[in-house]
């Protein structure tokens, strides 16, 4: 079934059975043709024998039947040269070429313009193929039956050998034909290769569009992938704009009421601000996740890990001056993450600024490819986490000092865009005394 | 410290004037990219506070036009793009901080005071000269370690001065970075100010350069 859907087995297979077909039908047909000729070319040799034959008929005083003049062909004088002649008189008087030495050629069956077989004739029970006439000679009111005859080992051989090329160099040609085809089908195919291979690629994040510069029954294909694939993408950047938009003017707004609820004071101020916070992080959790959500859908995104994490660095250099950090990268260029670059600067965002906070003077930043996955590494030499919070940090609005601010969404943030590319995060405690932060994710 | 606030949405606008205006700034407000813009390059600020999402011109690119025209004001943005690619291309677009919103007005102010501390070149946030100390984050002044109570103006002009401990800083100067635009300003009664700071203060804290203005403490 699977074979029969294979393009390629279609096309190699119509051209194999048109190509035998058409080779079998040409061959059968020039046989016959090289048949039909060498039977004219014998039909024609017996009738200028059997003409010259008629042409020296006497008859002796007897009435028995005599030669003018030997035939002119040599082979007549030859015994079982393989051409005969036969002279039947009235009476049983008979004339036969020297050829035919003892042998008698077979009696008259009635007669017959054209020529027709006689098989197992003679000594060696050959085909013969005889050509027979009656000749009346009118002065002497004497009738003859006269027999020319030709062996047809020649003529069949010739045919045979005829035949035997002709298989030879159709079969040859049908060959060559058919590779041909192979050849024709490869090349002609090879577009859809092509394709096939980009797509692969775009669908890995190694590019984006796929080049329209194939045939022009591919281009339109070409055309409309590249169309679809912008859809999605404009889509995608609509959705992002539209769910920022709105989160951007709930945040303002939020900001508004903070800031008079800070203002107040007392227990119903205290509830209004704890609302006000809670209000946040469930825009900030389902931005990310949101965000998350339709990156995870465009195909064709990658982004290198040292440029975000640079990025990040210069952004927390300059917010953290007062804090006089020592914040180390050691990510190798040819790190690239197989997914959206805001995706990977949220993650490292989070997990570098959540360093820079617990930090006390040092945060490195690592990573290293494995087995097309990548993992960065985020140290700080801050206080750590114990054993039996590290779980807890990562669910969304825990904060485990209310001292650093923060809205307690970073680590649950980048768990859970790990989770949308398949990654995982993991802390530990580090080297350097505090947090280590690993996050696993696909890589290029 | 003269402050100029670039935020369209008019409630936090005004909400951010009337506090920054209680912590002794002289705060402008602009209300459009467009205004921000024109006011940055023309007016001496300490900083600025930018919003991105702003009508006519966008905040980022008031921002690069700003440090195109060699204009250094620190600038702190506060917006709601509180995404990590949008603080890379506000830290690389030439900002000093960038504060999300919903936001804490305790360290907006917290943030602003460090800002144009840094930028004065003061690192520690106690600023003293002699006997007069200034807590830069509870706006006290003390003498020998005795509390002094000091208006509005005469803080502003300490505030200011204490910044700029050593340099000789001119009367308009001194007036450009007391006063908020729209104020009808008037260099002599900066006069008035000193004079009260010096009679509160002691009387060789703050020098009168002939011709030029006023030094605090001893020439950088």
């Amino acid at each position: 079934m699977t074979i029969a859907r294979s393009l390629r087995f279609r096309l190699l297979a119509g051209a194999a059975v048109w190509v035998t077909l058409a080779l079998a039908v040409a061959g059968f047909g020039l046989s016959e043709l090289f048949r039909a000729h060498m039977q004219d070319q014998v039909e024609a040799e017996l009738n200028r024998n059997l003409d010259q034959l008629s042409a020296n008929l006497e008859a002796d005083d007897k009435g028995a039947p005599t030669l003018r003049q030997a035939l002119s062909d040599p082979r007549f004088q030859r015994p079982l040269s393989g051409l005969y002649w036969q002279i039947d008189g009235a009476g049983g008087t008979m004339l036969r070429s020297r050829s035919l030495w003892d042998a008698v050629l077979p009696p008259p069956n009635g007669v017959q313009m054209r020529p027709h077989r006689h098989a197992e004739f003679g000594p060696d029970k050959q085909f013969i193929y005889i050509l027979e006439r009656n000749v009346t000679l009118a002065d002497r009111d004497l009738s003859f039956h006269l027999s020319v005859a030709i062996d047809l080992a020649d003529a069949m051989a010739a045919s045979a050998d005829f035949d035997r090329v002709l298989v030879l160099s159709l079969a040859v040609l049908a060959a060559a034909l058919i590779a041909a085809s192979v050849v024709q089908v490869q090349v002609g195919l090879q577009p859809l290769a092509a394709l096939q291979h980009e797509l692969a690629e775009v669908r890995k994040g190694g590019r984006r569009r796929l080049t329209d510069e194939g045939p022009r029954e591919v281009s339109p294909l070409v055309k409309d992938l590249n169309a679809l694939l912008g859809r999605t993408e404009e889509g995608i950047a609509r959705a992002r704009l539209e769910a920022g938009n709105l989160a951007h003017a709930l945040k303002t707004d939020l900001a508004i009421v903070s800031n008079d609820a800070g203002a107040l004071s007392g227990p119903q101020a205290r509830a209004i601000r704890e609302r006000l916070a809670a209000i946040r992080r469930t825009i900030d959790r389902h931005m990310a996740r949101a965000r998350a959500a339709a990156t995870h859908g465009v195909p064709g995104s990658t982004a290198a890990v040292a440029d975000s994490a640079a990025g990040i660095v210069r952004v927390l250099r300059r917010l953290s001056e007062e804090k006089d950090l020592v914040i180390e990268t050691e990510v190798p260029a040819d790190l690239v993450f197989a997914g959206d670059r805001q995706d990977l600067d949220e993650i490292l965002g989070n997990l570098i600024d959540n360093a820079c906070k617990w930090a006390r003077s040092r945060v490195l930043v690592s990573g290293r490819a494995a087995a097309g996955r990548l993992t960065v590494v985020v140290e700080d030499d801050g206080p750590g986490l114990a054993d039996d919070v590290r779980d807890a940090v990562t669910a969304p609005g825990v904060r485990l000092d209310e001292s650093v601010p923060g809205t307690g969404l970073g680590l649950a943030v980048v768990k859970e865009f790990a989770g949308l590319y398949g990654g995982r995060l993991s802390l530990d405690r580090s080297p350097l005394g505090g947090l280590r932060a690993a996050v696993e994710l696909p890589a290029v | 410290m003269r402050l100029l606030v670039v935020e369209d949405t008019p409630e936090l606008g005004e909400q951010l004037v009337q506090r920054l205006t209680a912590e002794a700034y002289a705060v402008d407000l602009a209300r459009d990219g467009e205004e921000g813009q024109f006011l940055g390059e023309t007016e001496p600020y300490d900083a600025i506070v930018l919003d991105l999402g702003l009508p006519r011109i966008d905040g980022l690119s008031v921002l690069k036009h700003w440090r195109a025209r060699g204009i250094a004001t620190p600038v702190l943005i506060l917006t709601a793009r509180g995404a990590w690619h949008e603080k890379v291309q506000g830290i690389d677009a030439g900002a000093d901080d960038y504060l999300a919103k919903p936001f804490a007005m305790e360290e907006l102010l917290a943030r602003l005071r460090a800002l144009i501390r840094r930028t004065m070149g003061h690192s520690a946030p106690v600023l003293t000269c002699g006997p007069v100390t200034l807590d830069t984050r509870s706006g006290k002044v003390a003498v020998a370690g005795e509390a002094i109570d000091l208006t509005a103006y005469e803080f502003k002009v300490l505030d200011y001065l204490m910044h700029r401990q050593g340099q000789v800083v001119s009367r308009t100067e001194l007036t450009e970075h007391v006063y908020a635009q729209d104020f009808d300003r008037d260099s002599n009664t900066i006069e008035v100010f000193v004079g009260r700071l010096r009679r509160k203060l002691g009387n060789d804290l703050i020098a009168t350069v002939r011709g030029l203005g006023y030094r605090l403490g001893p020439a950088a």
